[in-house]
């Protein structure tokens, strides 16, 4: 379990926040059997914006890297990404305060 | 925090594509007392801006159609003053220098933390307690009563805290560099050089060598290197007076600069990055000069960011008493005499008077009254007399001439290190002639030399000295 501390004003936004990330992996892999790594790169340059401010610092890293990946065209590193963010969000505990 | 004395919520516009940002940027703002307006592109932005008018904008870099770059540009061609503050989460040093220069009031990068958001908005839209107490009067030495002035100055200070590049127009006398002074020093670059430069008054090839440096060796008499004045502005701001008159040449190269903040000296074959706001000025109308093919369109364009006008002293001619009392003080002080003071008569005359050289003209007025009168009240006589004497900024050709020739002549001294062979060289003349060119404006070649009696950065006053001196002197408007 990864317990994250969010702000308690972002209370609303963070079920959104998270399910739309669900909605990323989905839409990454979509993109990825298309191989359409720029629309991979904009998911990922997105995460990488928005995680931190909501709290969730790993969100911005896991952006960053698809992003990375992307701009390689690194499909195996895109998988990987996409692996450690399912995992993550599935054992992410909010507290918020 | 986001309102303001009557209780009207300060509006920020969000734009960015990514609707988990907008929500958490609206839920902070929000959170803070601000209200807030979404836009999901710069299009929509720009339809929200009209309809909505925030006060700020806080704007993404890269978004799908247009970017936060056009989208700053697209608001400040309409609404030059309104603060935007950019968000970007990849965007390099040159990227953000840019946006600066183009007058984003903050360029934050993402993840941004709460805090750093909202002391951002608050800043840009001056709420900050601490920058207000921290801040001296905007030209505190600048003298004026009218409306004019005083719209003008307001603007001015604005505009100061940011990087946004300003140009001035206005006609010769009226103290554009006094006012680019001001904003100089009322910016957080006040601690770093203010330098000036008159584009008009410095032959093409020593302009680009004094502007842009040169690595020894780079042209003949080139015998050390020359570190250039955008280098030695760095940090700070540099002035560039008379731009009407900088050669077509030297304009790519000044626009080279002024996109990719990089200078590449005379002979080098390196660029040396520079941080400078660049505030220009002439007398000229340059959109005229652009469409005559006198000046390049994307150097005006990108000059020309956030235009001010100098009123000349007939459109402010409320401010004429203050402006006489205060040079009759200043030379009372100066000369540690008693202060004299025009007859209201002579002060009727000179409230009238066309002042076709504005306040230079009206300071040095005052300047032959006071030398040229002995008693304390100067008559109307006197006041007539003066101001048909004093030159207005036009001279004789011969004056012109002259005083063209002793500059040129100090330009290549200063370049040559007061080599009077390799000076001579540059300026096309033989040896001889050019000793003789010395002696007729009281020249010495070994005052340019190291360890002369004149160190080679303060010969005889330059014109960009002399533009600097005169600012100085004129410390009102």
């Amino acid at each position: 379990m990864v317990q994250v501390t969010v702000d308690k004003d972002l209370e609303d936004l963070v079920p959104g926040f998270v399910a739309n990330r669900q909605r990323d992996i989905e839409k990454v892999e979509a993109l990825l059997a298309k191989g359409d790594f720029d629309g991979i790169r904009v998911i990922g340059h997105s995460m990488k914006g928005s995680g931190g401010g909501y709290g969730f610092q790993f969100i911005t890293e896991v952006g960053a890297g698809l992003e990375r990946a992307a701009n390689g065209r690194n499909a195996d590193l895109i998988r990987s990404a996409l692996s450690e963010l399912r995992e993550y969000l599935a054992q992410v505990e909010i507290v918020y305060r | 925090m986001g309102t303001n004395d009557t209780s009207t919520p300060y509006r920020v516009l969000i734009v960015d594509d990514d609707s988990d940002m907008v929500a958490l940027l609206s839920t902070w703002l929000k959170g803070s007392g601000f209200s807030v307006i979404t836009a999901s592109s710069g299009d929509e932005a720009l339809t929200r801006l009209g309809m909505s008018r925030p006060h700020c904008v806080l704007t993404d870099l890269y978004m799908e159609g247009m970017d936060g770059m056009t989208l700053l540009s697209r608001i400040h061609a309409n609404n030059p003053l309104m603060p935007v503050i950019m968000l970007s989460g990849q965007a390099g040093i040159p990227e953000a220098m840019k946006a600066m220069h183009l007058g984003i009031a903050a360029f934050l990068t993402k993840p941004v933390e709460k805090e750093t958001l909202l002391s951002n908005v608050s800043r840009a839209l001056r709420l900050s307690s601490d920058i207000a107490e921290a801040r001296p009067k905007f030209g505190g030495g600048i003298i004026y009563r009218s409306t004019a002035m005083a719209e003008l100055l307001e603007k001015a200070e604005l505009l100061a805290d940011s990087d946004i590049t300003v140009f001035i127009s206005g006609q010769t006398g009226t103290g554009k560099e006094v006012l680019a002074k001001a904003i100089h020093e009322a910016s957080p670059r006040r601690d770093k050089p203010f330098i000036g430069v008159n584009c008009g008054a410095i032959p093409e090839q020593l302009l680009e060598s004094e502007l842009f440096g040169h690595e020894r060796g780079a042209f003949t008499g080139a015998m050390n290197r020359h570190e250039g004045l955008l280098q030695a502005a760095n940090g700070g701001t540099l002035f560039l007076d008379e731009i009407g008159d900088m050669p077509l040449g030297l304009q790519v190269k000044l626009l080279r600069v002024l996109q990719d903040f990089e200078v590449r000296p005379v002979g080098s074959t390196r660029s040396v990055p520079v941080n400078v706001r660049v505030i220009s000025a002439t007398h000229q109308d340059l959109a005229e000069a652009v469409k005559r093919g006198d000046f390049r369109e994307d150097l005006y364009y990108r000059l020309n960011v956030v235009p001010l006008h100098m009123p000349s002293l007939a459109e402010r001619r409320e401010d004429i008493p203050a402006l006489l009392d205060f040079f009759l003080d200043r030379i009372a002080q100066k000369r540690n005499a008693k202060k004299k003071r025009f007859a209201p008569d002579a002060l009727e005359y000179l409230l009238a008077a066309p002042w076709p050289g504005n306040v230079r003209q009206l300071m040095n007025v005052v300047e032959l009254c006071t030398t040229l009168i002995k008693t304390d009240i100067i008559p109307l006589s006197m006041a007539k007399s003066a101001l048909r004497e004093e030159p207005t900024g036009i001279h004789t050709l011969k004056v012109a001439k002259d005083a063209f020739e002793r500059n040129y002549l100090i330009g290549v001294l200063r370049i040559t290190n007061g080599h009077v062979a390799n000076a001579a060289r540059i300026a096309g003349r033989n040896r001889t002639e050019f000793y003789k060119l010395l002696a007729q404006h009281h020249l010495n070649a070994a005052d340019f030399r190291k360890g002369g009696t004149l160190d080679t950065d303060g010969p005889e006053p330059t014109d960009i000295d002399a533009a600097e001196n005169s600012a100085d002197e004129q410390r009102d408007v």
